[in-house]
Order: structure tokens, then sequence, then C-alpha cells
């Protein structure tokens, strides 16, 4: 009997808002106190047809910047991750702590200081500016991931693989990447996630000019006709559930095929 | 020592086009005759900046505006939803920051954020009076000046805005029609009324039909603005709205953001009276499902603020020549019209009927406004200009000084 | 290892960290004191600051901003492990089901902030419910959620998004937790209570002080969610800053930096007191 509560308890905190979400894009015209819609309409998703190229382009876009902050907080967090995980040095706790920083302080801190050294290089307004803002804020959860996932690999595999002959470049692609690559996707989802949803940054380094999913909704969320605000909202949901679940199944597949599990 | 240290800290010399040559092509462009505009600009992106929080007006940019801006000229619109004070600040930044080629191509944009922009060297000018539907159509007369300030060409007519407020029919039997009877009403029932916080530009309104009510009409700010007159009269604005404070909903503790957020709390029936700059948005509500069918719109006979709204182009606008071409496609009988029906929108037009053909003017007559919509009739006899822009930041930064603090 | 080799291969890290966050961070104090800021400014060094802490609704907004992140973090991690314990209990088959707790991880903030918005408001579905029980008759009746002054909107809003997340910390150790442990508990005569406070708190402790501190420090300087749901006054320090920074005149740039220092100040200020008591108490367990 607690078990059922503790589900219903988690189903209606975290499910019910999708539900309701999910009618609410059916039902422009639901308001007090009707605890059901009166009446369905098909105008929510008619707009989405409409616009599917604009919601298409920033859902893209948004998608674009979002893996390349991934693919730039790795490269930028794989050699180091590597240094921490394996070898003592002075001051190294000090800077642990320095590095994680940028994930904890409120980002407007330094984005917005950056903003106008940004307009002046012409990174403003552009793809490679907001990557580099978001990946500036994301990384210490790549940071974190890896460095976990060099401390539960150890250092044998990679003695192993140079003492076979194999050079770095060798190493690090077929022996130590396969193997970091569960804490890469453990990482690599945060981060993702964690610029996917981003709102205020995008706006303020991409100036509009760099569509993106929040931007588009986010005029949308205030506005009184809330079926357009829910139906984005779920296809929000849809976009990384989608991903998760794909990458998932392929690295399952790979796995097998490798026999590592 | 610490100037010299952040200026040497920091690499800044960085320089973008010669702006020179930049200069030159620009002269060009205001010169060329508007065939040669339109060739130069097929095949090119515009990019629009523009308010966002409505989404009627949103699907008629996204659809009716960029298919027909691809169809006719072979332009690629982008629309992208940004608040007119954050665009001129935005252009303000980069202006300091010497970027010479920015991302925006053209903006929706009047009142005091045009003053700004154009007393700030923002805009590209004057174009307006190169746009061959301007020259056909629009009463020269009616767009000299925008908020007092001199427009020169450097904005282009849009569309004609008049203040209605909005109620529901099945609820309330007969609106207040004056501003007292509005105080009456609002004292009489706690927690239903309120406005959108400026400077959301249809709160801003609001604030200002007050100020001209309270203060003995607009008459008198017409010549400039004039800071000890001020000073003299918005003492009683002030009172005014911290007399109303507590009744407000929320008891003025917030108030709804912009006039989208209006919308919603007045669709829901959170509060009784919506507000719009637009005389059938209503209308537009009603056809899209969100507001009742039984609500219609009324002005106070205090007077209702009209003012027309335009587009700009900015100094460092990457395509000028696209942004041209879609100023005067916007200012088109077509666009107009389309703009007009209260299924898309319902924005009055910016254009001087009488100068249409006859056969024009009779598709404006037979646009269904709708039962929500006043009639010309209602809306002219109390229609009052706007005041210098100086006004409107005056008493925007005062609102927030003297009744949100 | 060298050192000059060991700082090569951080160099990746470093860099980028040295000229965009120290470099950032640089800026905005630089132009909190009114140098590169995009207009000459004219005020003299710490006038900005001057003005700001002169400046009653500065201070009013400040503790807006902490209560309201105090609440939310203090909610978020107190559901957090709750459920966390209670989930990790379920037998298997209804722990796979128990993953919708991640859905609020996957929407981005102002969607967290929409779906609040939609609830809680005084026409929403929670006082249309009450209203359908018979609880009460109009939509006035409806207690003022939103935009009461205390901020309960954005608490609702962060505690939604902010609890699956403290729930996936604790979940992680409690993973790797021996729940015979537990029995053990349970047959030296322990009670529930005492059971989960003795035995199962103190080894989730470390995941529910690293929520709390990243929770807090998120919801009080984040943007989004205030955006959408903050009262206009006091109103939260990141409004304001969104307020001066693109809202108002150029000239009042420094303002927006100084308020921007401020809140990085107490952003590591916080960060090394917590990272100081953490250790502290990391020792005086080992001594134990």
């Amino acid at each position: 009997m607690k078990q059922l509560g503790v589900l219903l308890l988690l189903l209606v905190l975290f499910v019910l808002p999708v539900i309701v979400l999910g009618l609410t894009s059916l039902a422009p015209g639901w308001r007090f106190p009707d605890l059901w819609p009166r009446t369905f309409s098909l105008a929510g998703l008619d707009y989405l047809l409409k616009n599917q190229e604009r919601i298409l382009v920033s859902l893209g876009s948004s998608c674009l910047f979002s893996l390349m902050t991934v693919l730039t907080t790795c490269g930028m967090c794989l050699a180091p991750a590597a240094v921490f995980a394996r070898f003592a040095f002075p001051g190294k706790t000090l800077l642990e702590g320095l590095l994680l920083t940028p994930a904890l302080v409120p980002p407007m801190t330094f984005a917005m200081g950056l903003h106008f050294l940004f307009i002046k290089f012409s990174l403003s307004d552009t793809m490679p500016g907001v990557v580099l803002i978001l990946s500036m804020f994301s990384y210490p959860y790549m940071f974190r991931a890896l460095v976990a996932g060099f401390q539960n690999m150890g250092q044998e595999y990679e003695i192993c693989a140079r003492n076979l002959g194999a050079g770095n470049l060798r190493t690090l692609l077929s022996v130590e990447l396969p193997l970091l690559l569960p804490a890469l996707i453990a990482g690599g989802s945060v981060v993702f996630l964690v610029a996917f949803s981003e709102y205020f940054l995008v706006f303020l380094i991409g100036g509009g000019s760099v569509p993106s999913f929040t931007g588009t909704l986010f005029p949308l969320l205030s506005s009184s006709n809330r079926a357009l605000a829910s139906i984005l909202t779920l296809v929000f949901l849809f976009v990384p559930v989608c991903l998760f679940l794909t990458l998932d199944t392929i690295l399952v597949r790979v796995y097998r095929r490798r026999g590592l599990i | 020592m610490l100037r010299s240290l952040f200026a040497s800290g920091v690499l800044l010399a960085i320089l973008g086009t010669s702006p020179i040559m930049l200069q030159a092509a620009e002269e060009k462009l205001l010169e060329a005759s508007f065939e040669t505009i339109e060739e130069q600009a097929a095949g090119t992106a515009v990019h629009w900046y523009m308010f966002g929080g409505w989404a009627h007006v949103n699907s008629w940019v996204d659809g009716y505006v960029a298919a027909e801006m691809k169809k006719r000229y072979d332009i690629d619109l982008t629309r992208v939803p940004m608040d007119a004070g954050v665009f001129v600040n935005k252009l303000l930044n980069e202006k300091a920051a010497g970027k010479q080629t920015g991302s925006i191509d053209l903006l929706w944009i009047n009142g005091e954020n045009f003053k700004n922009a154009k007393e700030a060297g923002l805009l590209f000018g004057p174009f307006a009076s190169r746009l061959p539907n301007v020259q056909q159509y629009v009463d020269p007369n009616s767009v000299a000046f925008d908020f007092g300030y001199p427009v020169e060409g450097y904005e282009a007519p849009f569309g004609k805005a008049q203040f209605v407020f909005e109620y529901d029919s099945a609820a309330i039997d007969s609106p207040p029609r004056t501003l007292a009877a509005l105080k009456t009403w609002i004292k009489a029932h706690p927690g239903r009324f309120t406005y959108p916080q400026p400077p959301d530009f249809t709160g801003s309104a609001f604030i200002r039909q007050v100020f001209y009510a309270l203060t003995g009409g607009h008459e008198q700010y017409l010549q400039g603005f004039d800071r000890e007159l001020f000073e003299r009269q918005s003492p009683k604005l002030w009172d005014f709205l911290n007399a109303l404070q507590p009744w407000l909903w929320q008891k003025g503790q917030t108030y709804p953001k912009n006039s989208a957020s209006l919308d919603t709390l007045f669709s829901r029936g959170e509060v009784a009276f919506g507000m719009s700059y637009h005389p059938p948005h209503a209308q537009n509500k009603i056809l899209e499902g969100s507001y009742p069918e039984s609500v219609r719109t009324f002005v106070l006979e205090d007077g209702s603020i009209y003012n027309i709204h335009y587009t700009a182009i900015p100094f460092n606008a990457p395509n000028k020549a696209g942004a041209m071409v879609l100023a005067n496609f916007l200012i088109s009988v077509e666009a107009q019209l389309a703009k007009y029906r209260p299924q898309a929108w319902g924005d009055f037009p910016a254009l001087d009927i009488s100068r249409l053909s006859p056969a024009d003017r009779k598709r404006f007559a037979e646009v269904d406004l709708g039962p929500a919509t006043l009639s010309s009739a209602e809306l002219d006899p109390v229609a009052v200009p706007e005041i210098p822009a100086a006004y409107l930041e005056a008493l925007e930064q005062g609102w927030e000084e003297h009744v949100l603090h | 290892m060298k050192s000059a080799k060991l700082l090569l291969r951080l160099s990746p890290l470093l860099i980028p960290y040295l000229i965009l966050f120290c470099g950032g961070v640089f800026l905005t104090v630089g132009q909190s004191l009114g140098f590169l800021t995009p207009l000459p400014y004219t005020g003299g060094t710490f006038e900005a600051y001057t003005q700001l802490f002169s400046d009653p609704h500065f201070l009013a907004s400040f503790l807006f901003s902490l209560q309201v992140a105090l609440a939310s973090a203090l909610l978020s991690v107190t559901a957090g492990t709750l459920l966390a314990y209670w989930v990790w209990k379920l037998p298997q088959r209804l722990q796979t089901a128990a993953i919708v707790y991640k859905i609020p991880l996957i929407l981005p903030h102002i969607a967290v902030a929409f779906v609040v918005l939609i609830f809680w408001s005084r026409s929403g579905i929670v006082a249309s419910l009450a209203h359908s029980l018979g609880l009460i008759d109009a939509m006035q009746e409806f207690p003022n959620l939103l935009y009461s002054g205390w901020g309960l909107g954005m608490i609702l809003a962060y505690s939604l998004k902010g609890t699956p997340f403290a729930m996936l910390l604790i979940m992680a150790l409690l993973l790797r937790f021996d729940s015979r442990q537990i029995q053990a508990a349970y047959m030296l005569g322990a009670s529930r209570l005492q059971t989960f406070f003795r035995v199962v708190l103190p080894r989730i402790a470390p995941a529910m002080q690293t929520g709390f501190i990243i929770l807090f420090l998120y919801s009080f300087g984040a943007f989004d969610i205030p955006y959408l749901l903050s009262e206009s006054r006091p109103g939260m320090l990141s409004v304001n800053v969104y307020n001066l920074y693109f809202k108002r005149d150029l000239a009042r740039r420094p303002e927006a930096m100084a308020m921007l220092t401020f809140m990085f100040c107490f952003a590591v200020l916080l960060i090394v007191a917590y990272s100081k008591i953490v250790n502290r108490l990391e020792d005086a367990e080992r001594k134990i």
C-alpha cells in the first residue's frame, strides 16, 4: 500500500504536469472553474504545422549548439581530467575548487562582463560565441564526470596499450575513449541538458540571431493562448527523451557487439 | 595606474570594415531607384526584430508576411522576438563597441525608443520617403512627428493604434465610462483591476491617459518637455495611482509584466478588464478562442490615446536594401488590409484611405471587425494624441519611483 | 611529472578558464568601477557601489533573493531526500517505474515556471479542483500564492526542478548503500525514524549538502524563472540586473555591474564557507 502511495506521489508531482500540458495544448479556452476542458480544438497543432519550419530550425539550432557545447567541454576536460585523476601536485584541491566555481556562481556575473568584449570581437550573435559561453559554465559537469571516469578506469589499460606499442593518439582513441564512454555520456547528457534548456545566456550572447528553442518558447509562455506554449513544451520534452533513448539503444548494441557486456 | 592597467590588460583594438566604404554604399542606396533596390535585395535574408509577446502578431508575420516576401521578392524573412528597449540597448552597445555590421535589419519601433535611437545615431536614413508605397498612400502630415519628435524619414509607418479597454459583457452590464467611474468601480471590486507594468507600452499608455485626464488634458504638454510643468502636474497622477494600489490585483504588489500577461489574466477571469492598443484585439482573441464570445470593448470619455507605429533600419543593418523592401511591403495596400482583419491581427491601417482607389477603399470597408470592436464613430471623438517622448520617459521613471517602490 | 608538462596538459581547461571566466569577472568588476564601459564614465570610481548600497530597494531585493533561494533549496533537498529514500525502498520492478521523476530534469526552467503558472495561479488547475470540491466558491477565495510578495511561485518552480535533482544525487549514493545495514538496525531494535536518522542520513549527507549548495546558488542568481514568476517588488536581483542592463540608460551600466560583482562575491564567499564547514565536519567524523 505504501509502495503504491509513493508511486502515486511521484506521478502527481512529475507526470500530472505533463498530462495537464497535453490537455492544455488541445484546449486553448480551458479556464476556471472547469476541472476538465469544455471544448477541444486542434488550433495549437495547426499552429505547430504552420510554423513547423521555424520551429524545426530553432530546434535544430538548439540541438546543434548543445552538441557543440558537449564536444567543446569534452575537448576542454579530457586531458586535464586525466591529470586530476592520476597525479598529485601541490595546490590540487584548491585548483579543483576553482575550476568548479563557474557552475556555481551565477553565470550572469561573468557573461555580462564578457558581452561587451564578445561584441568587439564579433563573437556575439554567432553560434561559436554561444557555444563558448555555454561551455564556460557547463564544463564542470563534464570535468567531474571525466575525473571519476579516469579514476574508475585506473592507469593499467593505458600502460598495457603503450607496452604493446600504441602511440598517444592510438591509446586515447582505441583504448581510453571506449572505456570512458559511460562517464562521457553521463557528463555529456548533463551538459547537453544545461545548454539545451538555457534561455538567458543564449539570448544575451546569441542576440536573437542564433535561433533557439527556448527563445521561441519564451514569448509564448506569458501569452493568453496557453495551447501553443503547452504544445511547444511537450516538443521540448520529447526531443531530449528521444535523443537519450536512441543513444542508450545504440550504446547497448555497440557494447554487445564488442562483447563488453 | 588602475586605469592603465585595465587598458593594457585587455585587447580592444579591433576594427571592422572601413567605415568610409560603408558610408559610400549607404548613400548610394538612398539615391538608387526602388527597382534597383528590389533587385539588390532578391535572394537575401532579412532579420526583423520586434516585440514577441503577441502570438497572433507572430503568426501573421511568420505566416503571411514571410510567405509574401518569399513569393514577391525572393527574400527570406526571419522574425526575432525582442523588446524594443532591449534592441535599442543592443544597438547602443554595438555602436559603442564599433561594430559596423550588426545582425538587425529592420526594427518595429516608435515613441521614446525611436527618439533614443535617432538621437544616438543608431538609425539609417532618411529612407521612408524613398519607399513607393509611402509616397503613394501615406499622408506626410500624419507621420511628421512620433510622440512629438520629428520623424524626418528615419522610420516608415506600419500601423495605427488606439487604446481600448476590454470587458466581459456577461459579467458586467455597463462598464465605467469615465476615469472617476472607473476608480469607483475598482474600489468596489478589490483585486479585479490592474494594468501592465510600465515601460510596457500598453501600461505606459494607460498611465499617460490617466495623466491627461487628471491634469486637464494633453494640450498643455504638446510644446516640448517642460520640467517645471511636469513636477507640478505629475504628483496628481502618483497620488491617484497610489490611492488605487490597495484595490488592485495582488494589492499592487505585482503588475503584469506586459500586455500579453494582462490578456492572460483577463482571459482567465482573474481581472475584469483587459487593455489593448488595437481596437479589434478583443475580436481577434475571440476568434482565436482565448476570450469568451461575450467580450466587448469600451473607451473612457476622458480620452483614448492613439499613435502610429513604425519600422526603422539600424545604422549597422547588414541588409539595408532588403529591409527597405520589407518596410515598403508592410505599408502596401495588401499587407495593411491583411493586418486589418481581426482574424489575423486587427491593427488599424496607417494609410490615408482617401488616397486609395475606390476598389481598395471598398475592400477596407468590407472588413468585418466583429461585434467586439468599436466603430470609428465611437473611437474618433475621444481620440487624443501622444505627448512628447520626454514626458513618457519621465512618467515611466516617476512611476517606478513613486508608485512601484 | 614535470610542472611544465603538467601545465601543458591542464592548458585546454586553464586557458579558457583564465580568459573567459576570470576575464569575464574582471570585466564585470572593471565596468562596475567605470572602466571599459560602453559610454565614457564620468562618475567616481566607487560611485556605483555607493549608489547601490544606499538604495533600500537593493537591500530588499537581496534579502528577497536570499529568502527564495534558501526556501527552495531546503524544500528541494528535504523532498528529494524523502522521495529518494522511499523510491530506493521500493521493489526493483516499481523502481523502474519511478524513473518518471526525471521528467522535470529534462524540462527547461522556463517550462517548469509555466507548469507552476498553470497549476497554482488563481485561475489554475488547483483552484478549479478546490472549486469542484466545494472548498471555494469564487476564484478570489483561492489563496493568493503567486506574486504574493513572498516569492512562493518561484519557490514552487525551483522546488519542482530541484527535487528531482536532489533525488538524483542522493539515489546515486543510496545505490551503493548496503540495505542489510537497515535490517541490522531494525534487528537491534531501532525504530523506523531512528534508522532513517542514524543509519541512512549520515550516508547520504554529502549528497544532500552538495545538492543544497548547488540549488541555493542557482536559485539565488538565475534569471529564467524569476522573469516569469517574480513579483514586481521587491524583485529578484537577477531581474533587477536585467532591467538595469537592457531597459535603462546605458550610463547606468556600472550600477548593473556593481550588482553583479556583489552577487559574485557573495556566491564565492558562500562556496568558501561551505567547503570549510564540510571539511571540518568530515574531519570531525574521521576523529569519531
